[in-house]
């Protein structure tokens, strides 16, 4: 029960992040966005078996936590849902791909084991960097982008407007759960035989808010397209981070720098 | 020449009844007349108090005046403009709306951005725009929470975060939805401070008679979908036995304090 009472917090923490006053919070949102875009494309492009090709990408989240001062730790932990949902999907490599690739010892690394760590690796740098992009920039910000991106405006409500209506459902779920748990003290989860009659109440007060939540917008004007914060002009240090990234990013890419460094060891 | 209004909203015999089958709402009340035959109007700049017991339509009443339920008969003017699909966008300019619950009024992250949310709407520039923000708190005295996360508010800081939002469209009518419900004494006090000191034709729906007592200038008592009195506020809200047979009291300061009944 307590757990949606957390994933509703944790969204809030994640949108108060984005109104923080950090250097990096101050980029303008397009250049993050396609910050992060060009990263991850560059990540995942990667060969199935370029291990040590990809290691290097690192150092994008690696920084970005730094300068906008958000734990790694605190990212794991929001992500920690979707993590395993990777990990599982490559855990199924070692079993069909047997192609030996090297030795540690006497443990033959095979294709499979290293085409799973590269998928784990790809998925998480997408995820750390999906993070950072909504913990920096907030999504009303992020759907200003898109806009300027000319995405038809209605995908771009509709971005917006699930995300709003997340916590809207999540709310109306704990407080479902919570009039549930407290009548049925000696139970650990829901009855199975309830299960349908609570999904429903639960559908009818989620959309019940949801359309109240909708009637205000109405009220206020709303005719289908969001008018976000001021338009943000892009200024010089913008640029500089922009193009900063992206010739790091294409370096990363084309130039195997762990076959350099491995000269000095 | 400046056309003068005076009657800000005129109902003419309304009736409603939610349809039986409707995609929207999923209400007990599917199917059953709410109002029946309902007409009324303000008389210039006053406060009007809408009370009766749960259930006799007082907030649907509120919905049909801004066009949030359209299937009535009968006729609803405000300003002069009949309340109809396509004149909802000039209507709702002149109207502002409180609902009852302030989770249901307020959905973006901060509170400037949640205020921000009209006048943007209607196409103002940026400068515009936060010049009316500032105003809106500073009317309800709550600058210091402009950007002040929503979730972190507390009931009464919500409730007046929620009547600036409707300030900030500058109207010229605002109609709210029991709006002392879930307020301690303080922040009530303060609601009803503010509602005096707001120059606007106002619509109040609500249990608490002592506020509607304090800030209205006429009372209208529904029951049963219909008016059954309409009046000075002092004359209907002194009357016990009018107000006990439609499932109401006097109002707390009126009564006088008896002990508590054993």
């Amino acid at each position: 029960m307590g757990k949606l009472t957390n994933a509703v917090y944790e969204i809030h923490v994640l949108d108060e992040m984005a109104e923080r006053d950090t250097g990096i919070n101050q980029v303008h949102p397009l250049v993050k966005l396609i910050v992060t875009v060009v990263y991850i494309t560059c990540a995942v492009s990667f060969d199935k078996y370029n291990l040590l090709g990809l290691l290097p990408f690192l150092i994008y989240p690696l920084i970005l936590f730094e300068l906008a001062g958000i734990s790694i730790k605190s990212c794991i932990k929001k992500l920690k849902v979707v993590l395993p949902l990777v990990c599982f999907i490559g855990l199924f490599n070692p079993v069909f791909d047997h192609t030996p690739l090297f030795k540690i010892g006497n443990i033959i690394i095979t294709g499979g084991i290293i085409s799973m760590v590269t998928l784990i690796m790809k998925g998480t740098y997408a995820l750390m960097a999906s993070f950072l992009l909504v913990a920096t920039t907030g999504i009303e910000k992020i759907c200003y982008a898109l806009k300027l991106l000319h995405l038809p405006s209605i995908i771009v409500t509709q971005i917006l407007l699930t995300y709003r209506y997340i916590t809207v459902l999540l709310s109306e779920a704990n407080a479902v759960f919570q009039a549930y748990s407290l009548r049925a003290p000696r139970e650990n989860g829901v009855k199975y035989k309830i299960w349908g009659s609570l999904i429903g109440q639960l559908l009818f007060r989620s959309m019940d808010r949801a359309g109240n939540l909708y009637d205000s917008m109405l009220l206020r004007g709303f005719q289908g397209e969001f008018y976000y914060a001021r338009s943000q002009k892009g200024s010089g240090s913008d640029y500089v981070y922009l193009f900063s990234w992206l010739g790091i990013f294409i370096a990363l890419r084309l130039i195997n720098i762990t076959g350099y460094l491995k000269v000095f060891f | 020449m400046i056309k003068m209004i005076q009657h800000f909203i005129e109902c003419r015999n309304i009736s409603f009844s939610y349809e039986k089958f409707s995609q929207v709402k999923f209400s007990y009340e599917n199917g059953k007349e709410v109002l029946k035959d309902v007409s009324f109007k303000t008389d210039g700049k006053e406060a009007v108090g809408i009370i009766g017991a749960n259930g006799v339509g007082k907030s649907t009443l509120l919905r049909i005046l801004v066009g949030l339920e359209l299937n009535f008969t009968g006729e609803v003017l405000v300003e002069q403009i009949p309340v109809t699909k396509k004149s909802l966008p000039e209507i709702r300019s002149k109207i502002g709306y409180l609902f009852q619950d302030s989770d249901n009024q307020l959905f973006n992250q901060t509170v400037y951005n949640d205020v921000a949310f009209g006048p943007r709407n209607y196409g103002l520039e940026e400068e515009e725009v936060e010049k009316r923000v500032m105003k809106a708190l500073g009317t309800m005295g709550i600058t210091h929470l402009r950007d002040k996360q929503i979730y972190k508010m507390s009931g009464g800081e919500k409730k007046m975060a929620s009547i600036a939002t409707i300030l900030a469209m500058e109207p010229d009518i605002i109609l709210l939805d029991e709006p002392s419900i879930a307020l301690d004494p303080k922040n009530r006090r303060a609601l009803i401070n503010t509602l005096n000191s707001l120059d606007y034709v106002k619509l109040i729906a609500s249990h608490d008679l002592d506020m509607i007592l304090e800030t209205c200038d006429r009372v209208i008592l529904l029951a049963e979908g219909r008016i059954i009195r309409e009046g000075i506020t002092e004359l209907i809200l002194r009357d016990k036995e009018l107000l006990e047979a439609y499932g109401l009291e006097l109002p707390l300061c009126l009564r006088g304090y008896q002990g508590r009944k054993r």
